[in-house]
């Protein structure tokens, strides 16, 4: 039987077991200023915690107002203000379940090193520097894993994994070099698998700052860029070029949107129409020289784009910044002209749109448009998918409208596998599920990728070498379809709100158990959000204690520690 | 005998405090700030500062060095930025991969290159004694990582299947978990013997599994050719040259001139002189073979030392590049001092003077 780990002392406790004893009201028993109230029901002590009272303060940035346990197998979320993405965000593999036990040991670095989940897999070995093993979890409440093992290696040459896979030693590998496409497309015993973009390459304004603060400037300029040019010289295959600032693998994305399409002579007739008609010497395109999915080759794209501009008469030297530097000057509205994209963190579209051009977006475009202001925020509490459609082209026009960005390109990978594994997939997400994929005859599946994840506790990790293996270990309530970004059941078969979607609720799978016996119940969950989201917990401990993907998805933690002196 | 060895040993020691200076020098004049290394779009000033304050780099340089060099005399060699470990714990991770790899690359070159040398000297002009120099002076040429992967190329891929098929990889096969031997023997586990059962090959001897060190050899087979051509070839060089020039002595005419049969003499009378500058290229190839390892380690996928140095230079991981460093450094000092000693046996006016 599962027993109560804190100490919470309150008043209210008494009041809010009182509350769900009796199935009252949600609303009475989220009174608890931040205590855990104990609920029974039978022998199940729910866990509930409600911080409403933080909403809107100063020392709390957050969206998430309380989480509650109301029996063994629901669990109530309650947030500040109206969120229609937070089932895509909760599918996010940095929130996977872990036993309420387990989050106990987090100082110990237990769930770092030997995550214990619900997962199709569990973690047999980790010889750290060599290989990740994964054997099957023969008491997994889904279809059992056709192939009883999965061994992860690592390798960051393209070519040392392909070679891998050719020699077949390895039955998958991550990321195709952008000059292997061929050689694995034309080998019979391989299979080449597009992973559709899920990111953006963008050139960006500050519009507040001259010359950047005429619009017919920044329209000139969308017109100059031969986006086909820059995809077909810089990109590997399964680019495409951006019509708007959501990927095609975001559900919101719109067909048919108005976009900025190579026309050098409209750039002129703008240029001249802003006031330049023999030209214009915009200072400098900053960009680092980072490599992103986005962004395979910056100074080679940044080399191109001056050339191009210079073709209608627009001027401007390159200025390489360093990496820290150039994200820091970004955010703070430092850059007037700047090469920038993005990479979904989990596949709706206010993670693109409300982060970039939403009310609370950092100047890196300036100040912001209103009416750009009125149509995020409005579809961002719409429910209605036909609603949000709507509301979303409109966005698109703003964008083509104001062009504070100039979306140029989604950035294509692909993932190759022997022929005889069938179900391969490649996931936009980049959360390849093994556990659907066979192969005649093979007790072991091996899947070569760029790098060994740093931890295993992903929900404090972010790169996505952790997250891939993390997925086949850890469930979280709810998960992506496979290969796919629909959100569909996982730890929770149900889920609703309410009409103002500031209150979800989740029915939990039963007879589920984790990796080590134990069964999984509300608590567990409520104990996995908590452990996140209260900075002051002692539970709140990772391999870094950044917690980032939290603070990213739901605004920030209670009780943040204090920012170090500059 | 003793006396030498404890003036080495005492010689010794400015050295290895020239090393703690210039291993420290050395990680802090790598460009890049650790923080922005570590953090990267997260590298905010605030999380920088507590960053700094964290890893101590906001310490006056004067107290960061002499709480380095209190830290090594106590064993601490700090921890990794990047791998969130101790750096001691990633030297036992890390550098058994390293010493397997180098130990056979090194018995590949002896064993291979001596020989050769012995037979290009002893037929000093003839066809052999060329198609040796040709051979050696290709050795050297070719890149490291140029014959790694011509090597991948002809015996994992295209000899894919056939008896002479080679794995690619450096590493055990996938999903191949051998038991540390210490717990097959029922031992408590410690770091001596975790450094030891994570030398492959020695490992699965003690815990009596040839499958596993089939598998081990297997793997090993290639990246240590690869990493062994040059010393090999510098060795065959040497060996060649060094016998030539001692078969033209006096002291080899009388062996000669005694009636003893050309073999006795070169192996009796001329081989041992010879060896003399041999051993020095021999000791000299170490340093080669760690420079090799970094290419060789990436190339067939091994996480040695190599690897991990190269990792941390570009990834601003100060206490990984000073600790690494530091290590390679004393065994080299070693290295030097059992060099020296081997010439004491293999040369007494060594010992003499």
């Amino acid at each position: 039987m599962r027993q109560r780990r804190f100490r919470w002392v309150s008043a209210f406790v008494a009041l809010g077991l009182v509350a769900a004893a009796c199935g009252g009201d949600d609303d009475d028993s989220a009174e608890g200023g931040g205590e855990e109230a104990p609920a029974e029901g039978g022998d199940f002590e729910a866990l509930a915690f409600d911080e409403s009272a933080q909403c809107g303060t100063e020392g709390y940035a957050g969206n998430l107002a309380g989480i509650e346990a109301v029996d063994a197998r629901t669990v109530t979320f309650t947030l500040c203000n109206p969120d229609v993405a937070f089932p895509s965000k909760v599918a996010f593999s940095a929130l996977g379940i872990f036993p309420e036990e387990q989050l106990e040991e987090a100082s110990t670095g237990a769930p770092v090193d030997s995550p214990i989940g619900t997962g199709p897999y569990r973690l047999e070995a980790w010889e750290k520097g060599s290989q990740i093993v994964l054997t099957a979890n023969e008491d997994y409440w889904g279809d059992a894993p056709a192939i009883p093992t999965v061994v992860f290696r690592w390798s960051e040459e393209s070519a040392q994994r392909l070679v891998e896979l050719q020699s077949g030693n390895v039955d998958g590998i991550d990321n195709v070099g952008t000059e292997d496409f061929e050689t694995v497309a034309n080998d019979s015993n391989l299979q080449l698998i597009e992973r559709e973009p899920l990111n953006v390459f963008y050139l960006g304004f500050n519009v507040d700052k001259p010359p950047f603060d005429n619009e017919q400037l920044r329209q000139a300029i969308g017109y100059a860029i031969d986006k086909d040019r820059i995809i077909e010289n810089f990109y590997p295959e399964g680019s495409i070029a951006a019509d708007q600032f959501l990927p095609p693998g975001i559900p919101q994305y719109q067909d048919g949107a108005e976009t900025f399409t190579y026309d050098p002579d409209r750039a002129r007739e703008l240029l001249a129409e802003a006031g330049y008609p023999n030209g214009v010497d915009l200072g400098v395109l900053s960009y680092r020289a980072t490599v992103r999915g986005y962004l395979p080759q910056p100074p080679q794209v940044a080399s191109d784009i001056r050339d191009q501009l210079a073709q209608v008469g627009i001027t401007v030297a390159l200025d390489e910044q360093e990496e820290g530097a150039f994200i820091d000057n970004a955010n703070t509205g430092a850059l007037s002209f700047y090469m920038l994209g993005w990479g979904a963190d989990f596949p709706d579209a206010t993670n693109f749109w409300d982060f970039h051009f939403g009310v609370g977006a950092s100047p890196q475009f300036g100040t912001g448009f209103d009416d750009m202001h009125e149509v995020l925020t409005e579809a961002g509490s719409t429910v209605d998918e036909g609603e949000r459609g709507d509301l979303y082209a409109q966005a698109n026009e703003l964008l083509f409208q104001h062009a504070q960005a100039i979306p140029i390109a989604y950035g294509g990978s692909a993932v190759a596998f022997n022929a005889t594994v069938e179900d391969a997939h490649a996931s936009p997400l980049s959360n390849e599920r093994f556990a659907v994929m066979s192969e005649e005859g093979a007790d072991q599946l091996v899947w070569m990728q760029n790098g060994e994840p740093s931890g295993l506790y992903c929900a404090d990790e972010t790169d996505g070498e952790a997250l891939r293996v993390c997925e086949q270990i850890n469930e979280s309530l709810l998960g992506y379809e496979v290969g796919g970004t629909e959100v569909e059941p996982a730890l929770a078969e149900e889920w609703e709100s309410n009409d103002d979607l500031t209150e979800w609720t989740f029915t939990l799978r039963e007879d589920v158990t984790f990796h080590d016996g134990s069964t999984f119940d509300a608590n567990d969950v409520v104990a996995s959000y908590r452990a996140q989201w209260d900075a002051a917990d002692p539970r709140h401990v990772g391999r870094e204690g950044l917690f980032t993907y939290f603070e990213a998805l739901f605004g920030g933690f209670l009780n943040p520690p204090p920012a170090p002196p500059e | 005998m003793l006396r030498f060895i404890a003036r080495r040993l005492v010689s010794a020691i400015p050295v290895l405090f020239g090393i703690l200076l210039a291993t420290f020098v050395i990680g802090r004049l790598i460009p890049g700030d650790p923080c922005q290394a570590a953090l990267q779009e997260r590298a905010t000033a605030e999380a920088c500062a507590e960053f700094n304050a964290a890893y101590g780099f906001d310490d006056p340089i004067v107290t960061q060095f002499f709480g380095y060099v209190s830290d090594v005399f106590h064993g601490d060699l700090g921890n990794s930025v990047q791998e969130r470990q101790s750096v001691t714990d990633l030297l036992i991770d890390r550098l058994p991969v390293t010493l397997q790899l180098s130990a056979a690359a090194l018995l590949i070159a002896v064993v291979v290159g001596v020989p050769l040398g012995v037979l290009a000297g002893s037929r000093h002009n003839s066809k052999t004694d060329v198609a040796t120099i040709v051979g050696a002076n290709l050795g050297v040429s070719i890149p490291v990582f140029v014959l790694g992967l011509i090597l991948q190329y002809v015996f994992a891929l295209q000899l894919d299947g056939t008896p002479l098929e080679l794995p690619a990889s450096g590493q055990l096969t996938p999903g191949v978990i051998p038991d540390p031997f210490y717990e097959v023997w029922g031992l408590s586990h410690n770091s001596l013997f975790e450094f030891i059962a994570n030398i492959d090959l020695v490992n699965a001897v003690l815990i009596w599994r040839w499958d596993i060190f089939v598998d081990a050899l297997q793997h090993l087979i290639l990246p240590a050719v690869a990493l062994a051509t040059i010393p090999m070839a510098i060795i065959a060089r040497m060996t060649r040259s060094s016998l030539v020039d001692v078969l033209g002595l006096d002291y080899v005419r009388t062996a000669r001139a005694k009636g003893l049969r050309e073999r006795v003499v070169i192996a009796r009378h001329a081989l041992r002189n010879s060896l003399l500058p041999v051993v020095t290229v021999i000791g000299l190839s170490l340093g080669t073979l760690v420079g090799g390892a970094i290419l060789t380690e990436t190339i067939f996928n091994l996480t040695g030392v190599g690897k991990t140095l190269f990792d941390a230079i570009t990834g601003r991981d100060y206490f990984v590049v000073q600790g690494f460093t530091l290590v390679v450094a004393v065994g080299f000092v070693v290295i030097n001092l059992i060099t020296d000693i081997v010439y004491t046996f293999l040369d007494p006016k060594v010992r003499v003077s």
